[in-house]
């Protein structure tokens, strides 16, 4: 079932103060509830800037993007916040916060200058905790946190927001197997709950897994788009990331799953499909 | 969910109670410590006579000395204090440094270029120089928030303390290329004004003091909430609905405005806005509305006995304000910088 | 206008009390000056000198030949007002920029500062000899005059021995002595009619507050101090001997004066202040006026100085003097 899309990049392209050349060049994608939509690339491809220009760190050459059918520039940042919650890539080791007063912090959009928690508050803070499974640690410091935990805490606040728009930057950077599957179940089954999940990920099998709609970046440009099947194939991908690499699919998962070769590679042999024999020994 | 829901409230309790018991033990310190300033002197009068005295009664000696030299001086000291760590700590977290000090910024070097002008110009007058350094600093703020602005094109934090550090310099030449050719009274006027005493107190600078302090703390006070979220970085603050560069930009402000209004009322003193907001988060109050409260009460309470003993270590001479703070605020800094290195 | 006007009067002032300030720390720091502390009461100017009535204030020996006066820069106020006096004035080819008495000094080109002079400027004039105001900051100069070929004596003015004994040194350098000891007696003389005219009376304590931000007042290292004595007044800061101590207002309402010395200006500022109020003789409104442009300065006018604070303090008692 395809809904209309919550969250629309136009045409955007992003130029930093000082660069030449244009960190997104008329990126088009779309983001739809109920499915996890995975942005992919290479560094430097124009991933983060994704992110960036939606936070409005960095101001568009062109183009709009759109939160349901309003632009971006009709919606003040407050406003933003409780449309979509954004969770960035980086974030500065703050001042120590008990971790419920952290996740807390996603409420403010929706809180007054000096009005108290109120129970709606509380309630969305503990209900995110719980969605993020760090309800144990809410007594604990952000300072004393694994970084697994670190992660997921971040997304509880994110989850605090109230949102139908979650977008997150590389959630799983640092994060060992076990949480970054967890993390991932926790996206598809928000998705399945009816959020709009917008993932940007250089974990391309996990990805392959559970995104319904992949967007591969390339130096700024939409280089590919579609489903993991459309996307993971051998010659795009090796194009794209310039090293020699096999798409195989594992029969355990029933998604295509990459694997990178060792450098100066074996080149494809045939175009046609996507998987291949086994590599050739070297 | 019943225990999830406990277990958040009872942590948050204890660390709200233990940041209650610093305000209210500050408070009874901050009373304490204000009478004793009040009580003590170079005039010998007794404790009876001086809370009679405050009360309205007593020979007229006894009462001017009470009422017109030592209480508008005592309650200066408090109000600039007071406004000097809420100013550090709004700093402090619009910058995301815990080391940011208003007199890193261009505040005091503005503020006492606009004083020493108005003193070249012959003018001696409390209330013009009070004038001039607030213009003088709030000027240096605004240049550095346009330097900033035009070198970054955002509000770009790191840009803001680079920016008030030049400008800052800038100032501090200015005020020697000023002074170099100055006739020797002026320079020792100007020295003396820039480090810093609250022996001029009178009612009405108390009064102008109180009022900027009060509106301007207020302000930041107001505003304590985004800061909590500015401080996590520029992008999850944008993430969380705060306008980063406008925030950024008005918290600067404001908050170099009030250290101006200090510096103004009683000249360059330094560490408190450094140490004290430290002090308030060690005190467990680390979300900025209860620590800038804590920091007001805990910097009054500092510069009132900072003031006292400035006029009793090396009487009947009087040390500058500034020396004092610093002798005070040294030893507990490297204390601190101790503890964040284990 | 009435601010630059204030500011005018007292920078002589302080000027001097600053340079003699400046001075005295200088000397605790161990320079080899041997400043004289005269006590109080002497009438000669040699019978108390720590140096030698022959060299200057910084040990040098006075130059006794006449050549050396024929082209004279004085970068110290007091010495330029007794050349005045002495009328050797024609041999004067420049000044500091802070000397202004007499009137007719603005005709003398002026050459900088008297602190750290502009060593070029000053040799740019030719000078055969300079009068340096002897403070340890000035010993570079002085070195480099005398490297190139300038005679230098160094002079100050602290207290009135020392104005008795510029006196007499400067005679003997513009080779002018007769008349040079005429200034000092004509000073001398009138100081002892206020000091035999004040006999017997009871001094009145007294502060006088020189300038109001920090408050500082004369002390004893100042000739107002000494001067107060002669007039009959006892100085309640007498135990400080800093020529201009800095004081908080509460210590001088500790010591109760009887009167507060001020200029006109200064005693409407400290009517009107209310920190100033703590002490009782502004309360009473006891202010004695006094003009700066006499008791400023410890030169040729300290008599008259004498004169016009005995006026103040005993009006009855100094109506006969003039």
């Amino acid at each position: 079932m395809t809904s209309a899309p919550a969250l629309k990049f136009e045409n955007v392209s992003v130029r930093y103060p000082g660069r030449v050349p244009l960190a997104l060049a008329s990126v088009s994608l779309q983001a739809r509830s109920g499915m996890i939509t995975a942005v992919v690339g290479p560094n430097g491809s124009g991933k983060s800037s994704l992110i960036r220009a939606l936070l409005r760190r960095v101001p568009l050459q062109q183009g709009t993007i759109r939160i349901g059918d309003r632009t971006l520039e009709a919606i003040v940042p407050r406003e933003f916040a409780r449309l979509a919650a954004v969770v960035p890539q980086r974030e500065e080791p703050a001042q120590p916060l008990r971790v419920s007063e952290f996740v807390a912090l996603g409420r403010h959009a929706r809180r007054s200058a000096f009005g108290a928690m109120g129970v709606s508050d509380r309630r969305a803070v503990d209900a995110a905790m719980q969605r993020a499974g760090v309800q144990d640690t809410a007594h604990r410091r952000t300072d004393e946190l694994s970084g697994g935990e670190w992660q997921r805490v971040r997304i509880a606040r994110a989850l605090a927001q109230e949102t139908s728009v979650l977008v997150l930057d590389e959630p799983t950077a640092f994060l060992d197997i076990a949480h970054e599957m967890s993390v991932f179940e926790l996206l598809d089954a928000l998705a399945r709950d009816g959020q709009t999940v917008l993932l940007v990920s250089h974990q391309l099998n996990l990805v392959a897994r559970f995104a319904s709609h992949i967007v591969l970046l390339h130096e700024g440009h939409v280089a590919a788009s579609g489903t993991a099947d459309d996307v993971m194939r051998g010659e795009i991908l090796e194009r794209v990331y310039d090293w020699p690499l096999v798409v195989t699919r594992d029969p355990a998962v029933g998604a295509p799953a990459l694997l990178p070769l060792r450098g100066r590679g074996v080149r494809a042999t045939s175009s046609s499909a996507s998987t291949r024999s086994a590599p050739e020994p070297r | 969910m019943t225990d999830a829901q406990a277990a958040p409230l009872s942590s948050n309790d204890r660390v709200m109670r233990s940041v209650w018991i610093a305000a209210i033990a500050g408070v009874i310190a901050l009373v304490l410590v204000a009478l004793t300033a009040v009580a003590i002197g170079a005039v010998r009068i007794s404790l009876a006579d001086v809370m009679r005295a405050l009360g309205g009664v007593g020979e007229p000696s006894v009462l001017a000395i009470v009422r017109d030299l030592r209480l508008p001086r005592v309650l200066l000291a408090g109000c600039v204090g007071a406004g000097l760590a809420v100013s550090g700590g709004a700093l402090q977290g619009t910058l995301r440094n815990p080391l940011a000090e208003p007199y890193l910024l261009g505040v005091s070097g503005g503020a006492a270029v606009g004083a020493v002008l108005l003193m070249g110009l012959g003018i001696s007058s409390a209330s013009l120089l009070t004038f001039g350094a607030f213009a003088g600093a709030a000027v240096a703020t605004i240049l550095v928030t346009a330097i900033a602005r035009v070198v970054g094109g955002s509000g770009d934090t790191r840009l803001l303390l680079m920016a008030g550090v030049v400008v800052g310099a800038f100032a501090n030449a200015a005020i020697l290329v000023a002074l170099a050719d100055a006739p020797p009274e002026r320079l020792r006027g100007a020295l003396w004004w820039m480090m810093g005493s609250a022996s001029d107190a009178t009612w009405p600078s108390v009064g102008r003091a109180s009022i900027a302090v009060g509106v301007l703390g207020a302000l930041l006070l107001w505003w304590a909430r985004d800061l909590d979220v500015l401080v996590l970085g520029d992008e999850p603050a944008a993430a969380l609905g705060v306008n980063v560069d406008s925030a950024s930009r008005r918290m600067f402000l404001v908050a170099s405005w009030l250290a101006a209004a200090t510096v103004a009322a009683a000249g360059l003193i330094g560490f408190v806005g450094l140490v004290v907001p430290n002090l308030a988060r060690a005190l467990g109050a680390h979300r900025h509305r209860p620590m800038m409260l804590l920091s007001a009460i805990y910097g009054a309470l500092l510069l009132i006995a900072a003031d006292l003993l400035a006029r009793t270590l090396r009487a009947p001479a009087e040390l500058p304000l500034g020396a004092v703070t610093a002798l005070i605020g040294v030893p507990f800094f490297l204390m601190r910088l101790r503890k964040l290195a284990t | 206008m009435r601010f630059r006007a204030r500011v005018d009067r007292c920078r002589h002032l302080l000027l001097l009390l600053l340079f003699a300030a400046c001075a005295r720390a200088a000397d605790t720091a161990g320079t080899a000056d041997s400043a004289a502390r005269p006590s109080a009461g002497s009438t000669s100017a040699s019978a108390n000198d720590a140096t030698p009535a022959d060299t200057d204030d910084f040990g040098v020996p006075l130059p006794r030949d006449a050549r050396f006066a024929a082209r004279v820069v004085s970068l110290n106020p007091t010495a330029t007002e007794v050349i005045f006096a002495i009328g050797a004035q024609s041999r004067l080819v420049g000044r500091s920029r802070w000397d202004e008495y007499p009137d007719d000094v603005q005709s003398i080109v002026p050459l900088g500062d008297g602190i750290k002079p502009n060593v070029e400027a000053v040799l740019g004039v030719r000078p055969t000899l300079v009068i340096l105001y002897a403070t340890a900051e000035n010993r570079a100069a002085a070195e480099a005059l005398r490297r190139a070929g300038v005679r230098v004596i160094a002079l100050r003015v602290d207290h009135i021995a020392q104005f008795m004994q510029l006196c007499t040194r400067l005679g003997v350098a513009l080779n002018a002595a007769d008349r040079a000891q005429v200034v000092a007696d004509s000073v001398q003389r009138t100081l002892d009619r206020v000091r035999d005219a004040m006999r017997g009376v009871t001094p009145v304590p007294v502060v006088w507050p020189l300038w109001q931000s920090p408050v500082m007042v004369v002390g004893a290292g100042s000739y107002l101090d000494e001067l107060l004595e002669i007039a009959g007044g006892r100085n309640v800061f007498h135990d400080m001997s800093a020529p201009s101590p800095p004081v908080s207002i509460e210590e001088i309402a500790k010591r109760d004066p009887a009167v507060v010395i001020a200029s006109r200006q200064s005693a409407a500022a400290l009517r009107a202040s209310s920190i100033w109020s703590a002490v009782a003789a502004v309360r009473a409104n006891r202010i004695v006026i006094d003009d700066p442009a006499i008791t400023g300065r410890p030169s040729v006018v300290l008599g008259m100085a004498a004169v016009s604070l005995a006026r103040a303090l005993h009006p009855e008692r100094a109506g006969a003097l003039r």
